[in-house]
């Protein structure tokens, strides 16, 4: 089921309008917003200081964007594509995610050292949990209730309850894990060791590693595409990206030519890899991996996290 | 905190910190609320010049002193191994102690890193040197990630985002402008 499917069975009759790219420019301090359609930047949307994580919740309309330097988070409206306001959200916050309705947000606060979790329609904190060293990356359960998170600095992930604001399960995996990618029809969840150079597969049912996997130099980023069949990941010293078998995790390909690539999203037919030495953001078939074009974006772009969504136009917010 | 200024790096005097105290790992935060956010700086140099002949001149990781206006000596352990260490030293004093990551010379380019900033205002530095072109004409890039030399907040003028970009450029243009003069033979 696509994404856009997803949306309209989870939240009744609406329409849809094209999907959007939102990326994080931490050296130009703003969001640029890319017509996937249109293959374009429509907007340059100014937010806090230093914005690297991102998440575009379809489901409200809302893209939430972390501005690691400015202890808050920017929120961007969909539809017009200006910020909406902005909130407190701890002492650095990085990694972002949301619940598939939207309704909740995930923050991980670097220095604060804990996962918070915000109700979105009130932009009200609702639990916050101690973590280890170094929350990064974060990986929102489809319905909000618990998410798992990397704690960089401790060589692990945590799986954090939020109704009962525990730590529910850790898992040990490489070294240096930052970003996170949830499989959810395979019951997995992949862990991107930026400086053991590998990927380790945790069964989110049974709680454990099940695959470890080399990867490029320093992987930084990963998204599922072509319906699920390829795990895509960017290794940020290599200039590379790597193409998974999604089902075996064999290794299929190693794509060239990039720029210190972090973010890696992709919708539909294409995969969208963000250049942080470029300032761009390369368009691939998914299928293939074949490159269709570069769009330039802001000054060292970041779009940590899942930076692409269609707003679901609503006739009732 | 010993101090050590570059002559021959005219954009970074005055701005060359050894700074010892910074204890940073070796992944300095990549994004932090009380700290700095990763810097880049991008040099190109086009040169009248086979890419076969200008790569032959930067092909050897030892041979910075060679081509580098700024550095005497360069002596790497390993070669053009993976994990070989050269040793920079620069006129005037101070020095960078770089592991090369990755070579490849069907691609002309290779990687390494810097332990710390050495005799540079930045902490968690690497880089990459490519060379492009063809029978004729080429092309290199020079390009490296870092933060600045100043772990928190508020940084002294000489450790800030800007100092650091400042160095680090001003290293790349002296080196590249001196490569196109070798391989240009003028």
């Amino acid at each position: 089921m696509g994404l856009i499917a997803f949306l309209l069975q989870a939240a009744g009759p609406a329409a849809v309008a094209a999907p959007f790219a939102y990326i994080t420019n931490q050296g130009s301090h703003d969001v640029s917003v890319i017509d996937l359609a249109a293959l374009r930047v429509v907007a340059t949307t100014a937010v806090g200081t230093s914005p690297a994580g991102v998440v575009a919740a379809g489901a409200r309309g809302e893209v939430y964007v972390a501005n690691a330097a400015a202890h808050t988070v920017t929120v961007i409206d969909m539809l017009t594509q200006q910020p909406r306001g902005s909130f407190a959200a701890g002492q650095g916050a990085v990694g972002l995610d949301a619940s598939a309705d939207g309704r909740r947000l995930f923050v991980a606060d670097w220095f604060g050292q804990r996962l918070r979790v915000y109700d979105t329609a009130g932009r009200a904190e609702i639990a916050q949990v101690p973590l280890g060293r170094a929350p990064a990356g974060v990986a929102a359960l489809p319905d909000g209730s618990a998410a798992w998170v990397a704690e960089r600095d401790e060589d692990r992930v945590a799986l954090v309850d939020v109704a009962t604001q525990a730590v529910l399960a850790r898992v040990g995996v490489g070294t240096h894990p930052f970003a996170l990618l949830l499989d959810a029809p395979r019951q997995r969840l992949y862990v991107l060791n930026v400086e053991s150079d590998d990927l380790s597969v945790i069964d989110t049912a049974r709680r454990r590693v099940i695959a470890t996997r080399p990867t490029g130099r320093a992987p930084y980023g990963a998204a599922l595409a072509d319906g699920g069949r390829l795990l895509y990941v960017t290794n940020q010293h290599a200039d590379t990206v790597s193409v998974f078998d999604a089902q075996t995790l064999a290794l299929r390909t190693t794509l060239e030519g990039f720029g210190y690539p972090e973010g890696i999203a992709a919708h539909g037919e294409r995969v969208y890899v963000v250049n942080w030495m470029d300032d761009s953001v390369s368009v691939l078939d998914a299928a293939s991996g074949r490159r269709l074009a570069d769009i330039p974006v802001g000054r060292n772009p970041r779009g940590f996290g899942a930076f692409i969504a269609a707003p679901l136009i609503s006739p009732t917010p | 905190m010993r101090r050590r200024t570059l002559s021959l790096f005219p954009l970074a005097a005055g701005a060359l910190v050894v700074a010892t105290a910074v204890t940073l790992a070796t992944f300095a935060p990549s994004v932090a609320a009380h700290g700095p956010t990763r810097q880049k700086a991008v040099e190109t140099i086009a040169i009248d010049a086979p890419a076969a002949k200008v790569w032959s001149l930067i092909a050897s990781y030892a041979a910075l002193k060679d081509w580098h206006p700024a550095v005497v000596d360069s002596p790497a352990d390993k070669g053009n191994e993976v994990g070989s260490v050269r040793l920079v030293k620069i006129k005037g004093g101070g020095e960078l102690v770089e592991v090369l990551e990755s070579y490849d010379a069907a691609q002309m380019k290779y990687s390494y890193r810097a332990k710390n900033g050495g005799a540079l205002p930045v902490t968690n530095y690497t880089l990459t040197i490519r060379v492009t072109g063809d029978a004729s004409k080429s092309q290199v890039e020079w390009r490296g990630a870092f933060y600045r030399g100043f772990p928190n907040n508020d940084p002294p003028p000489d450790q800030n985002d800007e100092a650091a970009v400042r160095a680090v450029t001003g290293v790349y243009q002296s080196g590249l402008a001196n490569l196109k003069k070798l391989a240009e033979g003028r």
